[in-house]
């Protein structure tokens, strides 16, 4: 269906004095049929990429283009997007039937059905047939998410683009949506861009993921990439649970290199022949109470039970560290990694 | 034609409709994607030709002297002690620092200040201390006067409006929603009416002389003997209300877990309302008394029927100027007048942009029954309630109904005198004079033309402004001028520029008369109450939804006629009942364009009315008030809801 490109799309707001930047040189490709997200924390410009995409602002500079074609000044009604927002955006006086219907108006139905089946055909889509004489402030918030979908998939677009679609609901329902949100997706083979600042939910429904921040892509990937070898401390730290320590490297013997941070040694594999210093992130499931290798000593500070493991907030050489053990920890604990459990990222 | 023969000719004529179909609906999607522009542009077209020309008409003429510019106009005003008053001297030196503070010496020490025993209810004898401030009389000059007078009408309309204030936001009662959504009435009422209304309350043969007849007293010559009272408590009937409106608003919004944190925080009931509360309502009582004055400021067809040239504002001054054909003074006036109302507008707009920031939502506080039970009823406080109450039914109720009442009496009992004039008037009137259904005729027409004219003004300005930033809060401000500058000045203007015409190059003139200019002037001077009911319904809609109509393929002007339009719809119904209201009652620039035999409409008609004799005046203002209620209670049914 159709490949999305953005090339060196700037977004400043402002004079060039006082302005400020909200997007810089952002070069991305969505490939055809692709479930992508740009996942971020706020005011990183994920939202600006979106609307740009959609049209609602244009960038200062670069293009965005759909299948080759170049959509700089294309306002957003031509473009054939379909636009899901957090606040659903419903219109409140119209009914579930005829929001599912705006847009049948202005873009013939397709597949030669007429606006009534169409309507229908979408309605069974969100799991919501028969609520179409419904007012959208009789339905749960759940409902309506599922209504501004069927809406914006009506008439078959090129591209689905989900502004934080979820953030309003609670989590059980937000789980459930989202995998009915993917089924739809795979089953339409639409191409999707899913804007959220909820990385969890970016991981588990990606095929690939866009990890953005002050207004830069940080890195581009499939979920098993960023989260199992994050390219940038950013990375590293936004992306689940982890541990980031900064350290200087002392001797190599083989493949094993002995780094220290604060006095302690460990031993890292892999480390680049020339680094002098390295940084370096192990994940809170790589540290474990049988690892007989660089191990530390953590002074409990909070334990959360989750259920199948404890999470463990502690301090070690007055460095935070966070843990998953199987059983509530005492008031210390000792854990430790093997050499290459641990990845390392950019210098700081 | 073989059957064949006749179908193809009928697929050709198919064909030919088809194409002429599609070209038409290609227009028709180009002029959709362009007509919010359209219309913006339209609006912009008649706000420069219809407001900023003739300010501008106003302004050059006050500047020019026999075509050469001059600034002497303004010198001459600035330094008539008529005018300016002490000021005049200190215009007219300004080096002269050390004589003007030796005369502000001499005076300061010419104050007394005396404290006495004084007996003030004649026949008993209960001392009371009286403390007299004696200053010594201060030249005030025609402006010193209209702010003295507008300053007194604050005071009053401020300590009439808190109370009902209190009582609305407090207290529950049976009609406290109705009584509350009335607080707007007063606004648009005609002007000249309340006027009559007044007169028909306080003159010589008005309800109060016959209601203190009735005990043996009277008849006091209230008007004549103190018109600047009457005519401050007729400025209190307009402006209390609204003092009272935003006061309540703002109260509502207090929310009751701030006080509820204040008192848990060990601060007494009477410490929480000071320290919680009262911070909350400043804000809101200044707004008021700030509109206040600057409504009072410019103040006209009150002054002009109550007090005459007696009491003469700047607004009447100019009117009075213009009767005489002296337009350069009135020009000059105008202009000094509209620069004084546009500073205290900016003050006041520079003021309730820093307090938006205050209204928030939170749980309201809650309201008690007014009268839950006799023991209560009886308590100081709901006994001072109903003292309060019975004031604001004399000057809220009293001149409406003696309004009324004054149409059909005169002085002795029933008559229907005053309407038989009316009638007698259209029947055998001749065309130079002023007949009543001409009069009304004029009224309704004029007002529905002014809706075609504001409402689509209004809106496009409103959607315009809405979402644009800070550009928009330069377009706002541009575009509510209308309520700074006065009907009178507005109305010089379109007299001296659209009506007398404007040359344009190429020997044509722009010329405008009548009933248009005159529904222009109405247009110009409702739009922004469209615009101010429109904007805050409008800027609550969530951006998404129009964002995602136009994702969805609908052009901007579709998504505005499709999503916002209906969504705003009670504000634009309520803006609708502001422009008829206004139009219904426009009596400044009405009464300067009115040329003579026609066009002339009921508020000019009473006036013309009460030059002569007060009855047929006071059966006009009946008719006058009855048109306006009927256009409310219309209104009302439709669904309006008010904001200002």
């Amino acid at each position: 269906m159709t490949e999305l490109r953005l090339e060196g799309v700037s977004k400043r707001y402002g004079t060039d004095g006082d302005g400020t930047t909200a997007l810089s040189s952002v070069d991305l490709t969505v490939r055809d049929g692709e479930f992508f997200t740009l996942v971020g924390p706020s005011g990183c410009g994920k939202t600006t990429t979106l609307r740009a995409i959609a049209g609602f602002e244009e960038p200062t500079e670069g293009s965005v283009s759909f299948d080759g074609t170049e959509m700089t000044g294309v306002p957003p009604e031509r473009r054939d997007v379909g636009v899901v927002f957090q606040s659903y955006a419903l219109f409140p006086h119209m009914s579930v039937a005829e929001n599912v219907g705006y847009g049948l108006q202005f873009r013939e139905p397709p597949g030669g059905t007429n606006e009534e089946e169409r309507v229908a055909e979408l309605l069974e889509l969100v799991d919501l047939s028969g609520m179409g004489e419904r007012s959208p402030d009789q339905l749960s918030g759940g409902q309506r998410q599922r209504v501004a979908l069927a809406r914006a998939l009506a008439p078959a677009p090129d591209l689905l683009l989900l502004d934080e679609p979820m953030s309003a609901l609670d989590a059980r329902l937000r789980e459930s949506l989202r995998r009915q949100l993917k089924r739809i997706q795979s089953e339409l083979e639409i191409t999707t861009v899913y804007v959220t600042h909820d990385q969890e939910e970016a991981l588990a429904v990606s095929d690939r993921l866009a990890v953005m921040s002050d207004g830069r892509l940080e890195q581009v990937g499939p979920p098993q990439e960023i989260y199992g070898e994050p390219a940038t401390r950013f990375v590293a730290e936004f992306v689940g649970d982890n541990n980031v320590f900064d350290a200087t490297v002392r001797e190599r013997t083989g493949h094993t290199t002995q780094v220290d941070h604060g006095g302690r040694t460990f031993e890292l594999r892999d480390v680049p022949a020339d680094a002098s210093r390295v940084s370096f992130c192990v994940r809170p499931d790589a540290l474990s109470q049988a690892a007989d290798r660089n191990r530390i000593t953590v002074d409990v500070e909070t334990s959360e039970f989750l259920g199948e493991t404890v999470r463990v907030h502690g301090r070690w050489n007055d460095h935070a560290v966070v843990l998953r053990l199987e059983e509530m920890p005492g008031e210390a604990v000792t854990v430790g990694f093997e050499p290459g459990d641990e990845h390392l990222v950019e210098t700081s | 034609m073989s059957p064949p023969e006749r179908s193809s000719a009928l697929d050709s004529v198919r064909h030919w409709l088809e194409r002429w179909y599609r070209v038409l609906e290609c227009l028709r999607r180009r002029l959709e994607r362009r007509a919010l522009w359209l219309t913006a542009l339209a609006t912009a077209a008649v706000l420069v030709v219809m407001l900023y020309l003739p300010v501008g008409v106003v302004f050059v003429e006050a500047v020019l002297e026999e075509g050469s510019p001059t600034l002497g106009h303004f010198a001459d005003v600035l330094t008539d002690p008529f005018y300016v008053g002490f000021l005049a001297d200190v215009v007219a030196d300004p080096v002269a620092v050390g004589s003007h503070l030796a005369s502000l010496l001499g005076w300061l020490g010419a104050v007394s200040v005396s404290l006495s025993l004084e007996y003030p209810i004649p026949g008993v004898g209960v001392p009371v201390p009286w403390l007299a401030v004696e200053t010594p009389g201060v030249r005030m000059g025609l402006f010193g006067f209209t702010a003295y007078q507008a300053a007194l009408s604050t005071v009053a309309s401020v300590a009439l409006g808190l109370p009902a204030a209190y009582v609305l936001a407090n207290y529950e009662f049976a009609g406290r929603r109705t009584l509350r959504s009335l607080t707007i009435l007063p606004f648009v009422l005609p002007g000249i009416m309340v006027a009559v209304g007044f007169y028909a309350m306080f003159g010589h043969a008005g309800t109060l002389n016959s209601v203190l007849g009735v005990i043996g007293l009277g008849p006091f010559a209230f008007i004549e003997a103190n018109p600047l009272a009457i005519v401050i408590l007729a400025h209190a009937f307009y402006n209390a209300p609204l003092v009272a409106r935003i006061t309540v608003a703002a109260w509502e919004s207090v929310d009751r877990r701030a006080v509820e944190t204040a008192r848990s925080l060990g601060a007494s009931e009477r410490r929480a309302f000071r320290d919680v509360v009262v911070p909350q309502l400043a804000p809101a009582v200044l707004t008021g008394a700030l509109l206040t004055f600057i409504f009072t400021f410019m103040t006209f067809p009150i002054v002009l029927a109550l007090g005459g040239l007696q009491l003469a504002t700047v607004e009447v001054w100019i009117y009075d100027r213009v009767q005489r054909l002296d337009y350069a003074e009135a020009a000059t006036l105008a202009i000094l007048e509209t620069i004084l109302s546009l500073g205290l507008t900016y003050a006041y707009l520079r003021y309730e942009s820093a307090q938006a920031g205050f209204a928030r939502t939170g749980s309201t506080s809650e309201t008690e029954p007014l009268f839950p039970d006799v023991r209560t009823a009886l308590s100081p406080e709901r006994l001072a309630i109903v003292a309060y109450g019975l004031v604001a039914v004399i000057v809220f109720v009293g001149p409406m109904a003696s309004l009324v009442l004054g149409s059909v009496t005169d002085g002795t009992g029933f008559t229907l005198r005053n309407y038989a004039f009316l009638l007698e008037r259209q029947l055998e009137g001749t065309t130079f004079q002023t007949r009543p259904l001409p009069a009304i005729r004029n009224s309704l027409l004029f007002g529905l033309a002014t809706l075609f004219v504001a409402v689509p003004m209004g809106v496009v300005i409103s959607v315009l402004t809405v979402r644009a930033g800070r550009s928009g809060t330069v377009v706002d401000t541009l575009a509510m001028l209308p309520l700074a500058v006065s009907g009178i000045v507005f109305g010089i203007g379109l007299l001296q520029g659209l009506v007398f015409g404007v040359p344009l190059p190429g020997g044509w003139r722009l010329q405008v008369t009548g009933a248009i200019a005159i529904v222009i002037a109405h247009a110009v001077a409702a739009y922004p109450f469209v615009t101010r009911n429109v904007s805050p319904l409008l800027s609550s809609l969530d951006p998404a939804m129009v964002e995602s109509a136009r994702a969805l393929g609908a052009s901007r002007y579709r998504a505005l006629l499709d999503v916002e339009l209906p969504l705003i719809a009670s504000g634009i119904v309520a803006g609708a009942a502001f422009a008829f209201a206004i139009s219904i009652g426009e009596f400044s620039s009405t009464v300067i364009l009115a040329s003579g035999s026609e066009s002339y409409t009921m508020p000019v008609a009473v006036e013309r009315y009460l030059g002569r004799r007060s009855g047929p005046a006071i059966a006009m203002g009946t008719l006058l008030l009855a048109v306006t209620a009927a256009s409310f209670v219309v209104i009302d049914r439709v669904g309006g809801r008010y904001e200002l």
